[in-house]
């Protein structure tokens, strides 16, 4: 049989177990008669969110974004031009903490809400750095 | 002893992975149980097992290693069956079902999707697409970041823009890798992605698919895309789209 070769990991390691995490605990067959280990104290338990999530936080994280933005582009530079928006995602933004949508607020998947009552306190991550391990990881 | 159940393959697998470590620690051999065409990959359950790193990555390191060699139903992490008669009991009272969806997937793989903004970049289209953003952005600018309302009601307005980007952008995604697939299902949504999708691949043709990946990333420089895969066929073990295991809490962001 081929083997394809895989962008990203296959999940043998640690980040693609990361990202497949979800379908090993909440996906594959599901047998009535077997037992299903208890999710609740999951090791692994934070997934940032990274969509966006209306607040008024969120919004002035945004507006300071927007700020930073046009400084970094300078006043001659339109913003959004098509090579501008090309430029600064292959050299620049592909490499940088994205602040502002992790920083957001934290959820985690459904499959490891249970878990929450238990840990959530201490592990709820205000500033994440977590974003720029993963910007590495993707850019292998 | 209690059993754990990795997955369910065919007895005529070239290469079931016997002996390989499993869960456990020290891990547990993986053995083989067949009934009849059917084979089921299990080890010995550890006591006391629970959704460690460790056992998860066994886990999907067994399945892997199935999957390489032939089609594997994949067992959701954490099935124990009481003893070995048990799986065998319900290798033969299912092994009907079982074989459709083996030979159903035969060949086939999962590549899981997670599409995001890039941040700066999903700006920078929002600002180049609304002129009245700019203007709030650099009336803000002038008055040295403006006042606290000028300041939310720029963030409320670019918020929104952002997320109409981000449903827009999720149906592009699935729009543009669904032709490369043979089957689509939607990951759970609440883990906080704008998109988190799997497809099912014709190991064959899994290049058309990684060329469509690429081609998202080319034409839309602001999605960053995450593609795990060729994974076990976790999302397509049931006929149609898997069903939530339980009744979904509704999104924090809804």
């Amino acid at each position: 049989m081929t083997v394809v070769p895989a962008q990203q990991s296959g999940g043998g390691g640690t980040s693609g177990l990361y990202d497949v995490l979800e379908l090993i605990l909440d996906r594959g067959i599901v047998i009535d008669a077997f037992i299903r280990v208890s999710l609740v104290g999951i090791e692994i338990l934070k997934i940032d969110v990274r969509v966006v999530i209306a607040s008024v936080d969120t919004y002035l994280r945004f507006a300071e974004a927007c700020n930073r933005l046009d400084l970094e582009a300078g006043p001659r530079k339109e913003p959004g031009l098509p090579d501008l928006v090309g430029e600064i995602t292959e050299s620049g933004a592909r490499g940088k903490s994205k602040g502002v949508l992790s920083g957001a607020a934290e959820t985690v998947s459904d499959a490891f809400r249970q878990a929450r009552g238990e840990g959530q306190s201490e592990e709820r991550p205000r500033a994440r750095k977590t974003t720029s391990s993963r910007k590495k990881e993707e850019q292998e | 002893m209690s059993t754990y159940v990795y997955g369910i393959s065919a007895r005529s697998h070239p290469a079931l992975p016997e002996g390989m470590g499993g869960v456990g620690d020290p891990a547990f051999p993986v053995r083989v149980l067949e009934e009849g065409e059917l084979a089921a990959i299990v080890s010995d359950a550890p006591e006391g097992l629970r959704p460690k790193r460790r056992d998860l990555l066994a886990h999907q390191n067994v399945l892997d290693e199935v999957g390489a060699g032939g089609p594997v139903l994949p067992m959701r992490f954490g099935s124990v069956a009481p003893d070995d008669p048990a799986v065998t009991g319900v290798l033969a009272e299912r092994g009907e079902h079982y074989r459709e969806r083996l030979g159903a997937l035969d060949g086939k793989v999962e590549y899981n999707v997670k599409a995001t903004h890039d941040e700066e970049a999903v700006l920078h289209r929002v600002m180049g697409e609304n002129p009245e953003l700019r203007a709030l952005t650099e009336a803000n600018r002038q008055a040295g970041g403006g006042t606290y309302e000028d300041r939310l009601r720029l963030g409320e307005m670019v918020v929104a823009a952002v997320q109409t980007r981000e449903a827009e952008d999720a149906a592009e995604v699935q729009r543009v890798l669904e032709p490369a697939a043979t089957a689509v299902s939607v990951g759970p949504d609440s883990t906080g992605w704008l998109a988190n999708v799997s497809f099912l691949v014709d190991r064959r043709s899994a290049e058309v698919f990684l060329a469509a990946v690429d081609e998202v990333r080319e034409s839309h420089p602001h999605i960053e895309l995450r593609v795990n895969g060729p994974l076990p066929p976790y999302s397509f073990v049931e006929p149609g789209p898997s069903q939530p295991a339980e009744p979904r809490e509704a999104s924090t962001w809804d």
